[in-house]
């Protein structure tokens, strides 16, 4: 997973990255609301994308996150609540004239159009003469590596060219802002990782402010600048990845990102919890209610070492690559992963008994899940 | 899905070869072994086959070759010359002219109610009723659908009546519904559902992104029906249109019941073959209609097939 | 499914989000209404109310309906007892064919029943063209696209090449594979192939009349020179029925696939239809 702060860096040296350039455009959520019937898929989100950013929405399917886009495209109408593009409100123009550019999930070129007329279509549809349109649908498709498919058919093309041809198509028109809906989920998973590639690379270089709805988190923290995690309607944290990874808000965004182990423990009254026998401080807002709550701890989070009559089993070991990913059986039926080098992991065999303790850092806590939770 | 399953308990597939021998009596048996294995797995259609063979193509070539035959039986062209000539050639005509008419005014007709119909709410009870709706009026032709407009727009039938105390009697103005004006409006009532029923699913395959795509590129409704929706459902359309017309060229219940055989139109008239009213020396020339008529309605269905081929490659 | 964005509330001018037009829209569906509706209200009207209590004593009337349900019967045994094993046939064994099958199928859609009949009565021998049974042996023919299409719509949702060897690999003989496995997931679309056979059956008018038997739709013409009201009555009746008994299947049939996980049931498929992933 690449962090996005290398390449910012280079990006901002160029001269090219996010806020490097003046005359980028600013887009402004504010306080929306979108019910259909009984469901609020929008509760009150705001968010502030500044000129030349990309922010990713990321988010399990049914939290809102493709409502807001549509609502900020023009395709739904917010109950309450306004878009502002560089300060003004948009609520009230019609989709066609928002002057942004949309990648949807999949399937939308026009089919009984070649590529390169389906680029240079919004060009069309602002009056540009034919010449002139066809040379920049021209550089578009080469900027996105497809000249030689110019003259192909929607249906002759696979799924990773036609979602370079769509976004191509999207950015032909200079818009305002970049909107793109999922546009990976329909590709495999090989695709997918050089299209991301390509999406940053073009979108960093035109410094278009752009919002990316996503259900993949590995997708989001690895192309944005700053992710929102969504839920139920409601933007749980906005930060840029690294800090979402490290300083999760709430338990929900901790489980989201990243993978997280959850170990029971026993609130204190003090603003302490214990589990695995130590008591650390709490972080963020503990749980109402019981005492009774599970812990959070990510797998590198987590000290081990091996000792007989330990609280705990090695059950299996997965190779990384450079960590190993250690599967542990504590007592109590509490099934953990423990991420450790693999060099220190090749000694523990399964079977092996160790024992598991908390660093002393604070904690997230949750409410326990039972089994059938 | 292309792959042959072996079911249970029958043979194995191409792979498993008989006895494999070098010599030629074993490769000759091997090639028996394997035309009496073709054969077994051709018999699961026999008997349909055998069905349509008797009960389809032996009365076509029957009436192909009727065609051209005179009384006993020699070849001849008079059938034939006889069918595109004269009163015969008329009821062509008036067939043509009736089929291209109640084609192409439902086709477009039907095309609006499927687009209403469709933009409506997915699984609402107008969706549902629509759908059935068209199903059966599109089936209901002939004897009943006569009657009913008889009731309608006959010379003291209610929609008559009705437009006549508005003070525009259809009958003043020239309208028979008894003549090929009236035959018109009556074949709508069948032609139009039929049409609602074979758009739906070419509409079904215009995919939402592409009209929110264009949208969000800058085109209005008219450009996105001029560029994109318009090009990607006229092949549909165009092959739509071409199945009404093979089914009002082909109908005859309607028309027989409402004028009782006054109007000349093909299949009209090759029902008064059977009927026995011929000129003597005629007999075949009903076959002769029938081939012509077959053609044609051959035409139309293999550039339907073509133009639903292309459809498909788009609505994909 | 295009969304409909809400137009904005009372207050903006400008057009929002709009995707609908409802003004267009019920314009077409009132004229369509019109058109569909007043011709059943003018027969009703002018057949009255007496004409349905009399249309069951006129003279012919059992016969030419009992003739009509008759024949519908043997048309629609035979149409399934041929088409259905055929179907599931080439299905598993011969999928090379299913192309071919379904350019057979749409033949007696190209070949007008009056051209039909003028070949069929040439070359049936002289005891079946005594029977109206010639007339049912026929009516397989037309029926054959819709059954088949039904069908096939049928085998095609199904995944059959799986189940079939599912159900071999756990044990089950030939007979026992289609009558437990393939069968019970074909209900809905047998049931719609013999909805459309009987539709069919009981409306034919051309061939029925062309050699000279008098089925139900024939005999509502002949009775009509002696009394139009009870004609109309006859047609509306029909057309009543046949209207309550498909809206009937199609509700058990959606109600049944929705339970086995299927969609609605399209009864009236005329054109080919390509299904995604094919």
């Amino acid at each position: 997973m690449t962090t996005n702060t290398a390449r910012n860096t280079a990006a901002t040296a160029a001269g090219t990255g996010p806020a490097a350039r003046s005359g980028g455009t600013s887009v402004l959520l504010q306080d929306l609301t979108r019910a259909f019937g009984a469901t609020r898929a929008l509760d009150g989100l705001s968010i502030e994308i500044a000129p030349g950013e990309l922010v990713a929405l990321l988010g399990p399917s049914g939290c809102g996150k493709t409502t807001a886009l549509r609502i900020v495209a023009g395709f739904e109408t917010a109950d309450t609540g306004s878009v502002l593009v560089d300060g003004k409100d948009i609520s009230s123009v019609p989709a066609s004239r928002r002057d942004m550019g949309m990648v949807f999930q999949s399937y939308s070129l026009f089919p009984n159009m070649p590529a390169l007329d389906n680029v240079a279509f919004g060009l069309r549809m602002r009056k540009i003469g034919a010449s002139q349109r066809r040379k920049r649908a021209a550089e578009l498709l080469d900027m996105v590596g497809l000249a030689p498919q110019a003259r192909q058919y929607p249906h002759q093309l696979s799924g990773g060219q036609q979602q370079r041809v769509a976004l191509a198509r999207a950015l032909a028109i200079e818009p305002r802002v970049l909107l793109l809906d999922e546009p990976l989920s329909a590709l495999d998973a090989k695709v997918r990782l050089q299209l991301r590639e390509q999406i940053r690379t073009l979108q960093q270089r035109l410094g278009t402010t752009t919002l990316f709805v996503t259900h993949d988190q590995e997708e989001a923290l690895s192309m944005a600048d700053r992710v929102g995690v969504m839920r139920q309607g409601k933007l749980e944290q906005i930060a840029a990845p690294d800090e979402l990874y490290q300083n999760p808000a709430t338990a929900f965004v901790a489980e989201f990102v990243g993978v997280m182990n959850r170990i029971p423990g026993e609130l204190q009254g003090s603003g302490n919890v214990t589990a695995l026998g130590s008591t650390v401080p709490v972080r963020g807002q503990a749980p109402d209610g019981a005492t009774a709550v599970d812990v959070l701890v990510r797998p590198e989070g987590l000290a081990m070492e091996v000792r007989a009559n330990g609280n705990g089993i090695v059950t299996t070991r997965t190779f990384l690559g450079s960590v190993t990913r250690v599967g542990v059986l504590l007592d109590g039926d509490i099934a953990v992963q423990v991420d450790k080098p693999s060099t220190e992991a090749a000694a523990l065999a399964p079977g092996s008994s160790v024992s598991l303790s908390l660093p002393a850092e604070p904690v997230h806590v949750a409410p326990r899940q039972t089994a059938d939770s | 899905m292309d792959q042959t399953v072996a079911a249970p308990g029958s043979l194995a597939g191409p792979g498993a070869l008989g006895p494999s021998g070098s010599s030629p009596a074993a490769a000759r048996a091997s090639r028996v072994t394997l035309a009496l294995r073709w054969l077994r797995r051709i018999s699961g259609i026999v008997p349909f086959a055998v069905y349509v063979t008797l009960g389809l193509l032996l009365p076509m070539v029957a009436v192909a070759v009727g065609a051209f035959q005179d009384n006993s039986g020699n070849f001849t062209l008079s059938n034939v010359h006889a069918a595109t000539h004269g009163v015969y050639l008329h009821g062509f005509w008036q067939s043509i002219i009736l089929s291209v008419v109640t084609a192409v005014l439902p086709g477009i007709f039907g095309l609006l109610i499927a687009y209403a119909v469709f933009t409506a709410k997915r699984g609402t009870i107008l969706r549902q009723a629509n759908v059935t709706a068209s199903g059966v009026f599109a089936n209901f032709g002939g004897v009943p659908l006569a009657f009913l407009f008889v009731a309608t727009l006959g010379a003291s039938g209610l929609a008559t009546r009705w437009l006549a105390d508005i003070g525009f009697n259809p009958y003043d103005h020239g309208f028979n519904l008894y003549s090929l004006a009236g035959v018109i409006v009556v074949y709508f009532y069948f032609q139009v559902p039929l049409m609602v029923l074979v758009i739906l699913p070419a509409l079904e395959g215009l995919r939402p992104a592409w009209r929110e795509a264009a949208e969000n590129l800058g085109a209005r409704s008219w450009d996105y029906w001029r560029f994109v929706g318009g090009p990607v459902l006229l092949p549909s359309f165009l092959g739509c249109v071409l199945l009404l017309f093979g089914s009002a060229l082909s109908a005859y219940a309607t028309a027989e019941a409402l004028t009782s055989g006054t109007i000349p139109l093909t299949s009209i008239q090759i029902g008064s073959f059977l009927n026995g009213n011929v000129i003597a020396g005629q007999e075949n020339v009903g076959k002769a209609l029938g081939l012509g008529m077959v053609v044609i309605i051959a035409i139309a269905m293999i550039i339907y097939v073509a133009l639903q081929r292309r459809a498909a490659k788009w609505l994909r | 499914m295009a969304a409909i964005a809400r137009p904005r509330e009372a207050g903006r001018q400008e057009a929002g989000p709009r995707r609908s037009y409802p003004v267009w829209r019920w314009v077409i569906l009132i004229v369509a209404g019109v058109y569909f509706l007043v011709p059943l209200f003018a027969a009703l009207r002018f057949a009255g109310i007496g004409a349905f209590g009399s249309v069951i004593s006129e003279t012919g009337f059992t016969s030419s309906l009992g003739l009509s349900v008759r024949l519908a019967i043997v048309t629609t045994v035979v149409t399934i007892v041929l088409m259905l094993p055929t179907a599931v046939y080439v299905h598993l064994r011969l999928p090379k064919l299913r192309r071919l099958l379904e350019g057979i199928t749409i033949l007696p859609i190209v070949i007008p029943p009056v051209v039909l009949i003028v070949g069929v009565l040439q070359i049936a021998p002289n005891f079946l063209k005594s029977t109206p049974y010639l007339l049912a042996l026929e009516y397989v023919i037309l029926a054959m696209p819709f059954a088949y299409r039904a069908i096939d719509a049928g085998l095609r949702a199904l995944d059959l090449k799986t189940i079939v060897e599912a159900s071999s690999s756990l044990g089950a003989g030939w007979i026992s594979t289609l009558w437990r496995v393939v069968m019970p997931n074909l209900r809905t679309a047998v049931l719609s192939a013999v909805v459309l056979t009987v539709a069919l059956v009981l409306g034919e008018f051309t061939m029925a009349s062309l050699a000279l038997f008098q089925t139900f739709p024939v005999w509502i013409v002949v009775n009509d020179q002696t009394s139009g009201q009870v004609s109309v009555a006859a047609s509306l009746l029909a057309l009543f029925v046949t209207w309550l008994f498909l809206l009937l299947i199609t509700m058990i049939g959606t109600r049944q696939a929705r339970r086995t996980g299927g969609g609605q049931v399209t009864l009236f498929v005329v054109a080919r239809q390509q299904t995604r992933g094919d």
